[in-house]
């Protein structure tokens, strides 16, 4: 039963708000579902990734088109990806990424090319909303845009993206997310630009900031130590990118690859979508909610309050399942996947009246 | 995918807008409402519910981060 697992990037979840720490998590729903969906932010542990078959690595972007019946999921074997780096990046910078590129052929065996260098800086800013969410921009995004264009155009079906980003290595804000209490302030921006090339390419597109190193932190919280073993962000991205879906707008196009191909995930087939429980407002969510995709909404907090109450959405007639950690989690999805009531594993079991 | 412009409007650069809005919703699903007055504003690109409100008037009001863009590629 396919299964969309949300941990909305930049807001500071307890769990998936890190490097990577969200992945046991998905590994868990995977086993639990037999096929999960989830995004970069879930997966990505800058040096740290984990590939399983059982889950589709999806952008943001596309992420909220498949929840909302605009795009299919074809799962491939490889993809070819494209490597995209910002004019930006200071040459030994760029050699750190081009290494970790080449180690990932080398040692994985992914096919990863061509390069291509944008035609200018791209101008990372970064900010913070209203919240407190993690937000950003660029300077640039034409030059983003032109630089996936080539790429698409020599042949690459995926691509990884490396922007150079405003180093802040004294800012209390860095200090906080690495003992384990902050939001990553780079997270918002980042989603900005895969959500970009996304949107443009039609193809998998991930991010990967390029930062120069940080000093040693004695005290750095386990969640964030991923980001901390190796020069780079790229290799999680290059891996999680290498077996990322095709996309497929839907119906239009893949409507009549349903019948030839039994691998293909139409959005038909969703059968939950698991969230934190402060932070149902998200496009994909609201779309999935919308369809009448069960909700399990899980107890992970972080700086927002939009829960299902706050929104109204029981009360619209959405299934909305509560629960307290995401090995509960876990059994709501077994127990929809084998198509039993999640009301009959509670008591007191109410008779009908 | 680019954007086909009008006939009389003049193409200008490709931009990024960061917005936040509140929002009253009106009855029915919350997302057409949001991506409705984003629309006013560009074309939505990311956004998200941060925050439920209520108004001075005692309604509900949703507070929307958000990106949209503006303007075409190369130009």
């Amino acid at each position: 039963m396919p299964a969309l697992l949300v941990i909305p990037t930049g807001i500071g979840c307890e769990q998936g708000g890190y490097a990577g720490d969200g992945l046991p998590v998905a590994r868990l729903l995977a086993a639990a579902s037999g096929c999960l969906i989830t995004h970069p932010n879930v997966m990505n542990g800058a040096s740290l990734y984990w590939s399983d078959a059982r889950i589709q690595y999806v952008e943001g972007w596309a992420l909220d088109r498949f929840a909302a019946a605009q795009l299919a999921l074809r799962p491939v074997r490889q993809q070819r990806v494209g490597l995209l780096l910002d004019q930006a990046i200071e040459p030994e910078l760029r050699s750190r990424h081009l290494q970790v590129a080449d180690g990932c052929r080398a040692a994985l065996g992914l096919e990863i090319g061509p390069v291509v260098t944008t035609d200018a800086p791209l101008g990372v800013t970064l900010a913070r909303g209203g919240s407190g969410a993690s937000w950003g921009s660029l300077v640039r995004p034409d030059a983003l845009l032109r630089a996936g264009e080539q790429l698409r155009a020599a042949g690459a079906t995926a691509i990884a993206c490396v922007a150079r980003f405003p180093d802040d290595a004294g800012s209390p804000e860095l200090a906080a997310y690495r003992a384990g209490n902050g939001v990553d302030a780079l997270a918002g921006a980042e989603a900005v630009i895969s959500h970009l090339l996304s949107e443009h390419l039609g193809l998998p597109c991930a991010h990967a900031p390029a930062l120069s190193p940080l000093p040693l932190d004695p005290s750095l919280d386990p969640r964030a130590a991923g980001e901390e073993l190796g020069h780079t962000f790229l290799a999680c991205v290059l891996v999680g990118l290498s077996r990322a879906p095709e996309l497929l707008p839907w119906p239009a196009s893949a409507v009549a690859m349903a019948g030839v191909d039994p691998a293909l995930l139409r959005p038909e087939a969703l059968g939950a979508v698991v969230a934190p429980a402060a932070a149902l407002g998200g496009a994909a969510v609201l779309a999935a909610v919308e369809r009448g995709v069960p909700l399990i909404a899980v107890d992970n907090p972080c700086v927002l309050a939009v829960t299902a109450a706050a929104l109204g959405l029981e009360q619209a007639g959405a299934t909305v399942l509560s629960a307290r950690s995401y090995s509960e989690a876990a059994g709501l999805l077994l127990a929809l996947r084998e198509g039993l009531s999640p009301a009959s594993l509670q008591r007191p079991f109410e008779p009908l009246r | 995918m680019s954007q086909v412009g009008f006939a009389a409007a003049p193409l200008q650069p490709l931009t990024l807008q960061p917005l936040q809005l509140l929002l009253e919703p009106g009855p029915g699903a919350l997302r057409p409402h949001i991506e409705a007055a984003l629309a006013a504003h560009g074309r939505p690109l990311r956004w998200a519910v941060t925050a439920v409100l209520t108004t001075a008037e005692g309604k509900t009001a949703l507070q929307i981060e958000a990106v949209v863009t503006n303007g075409v590629v190369g130009v």
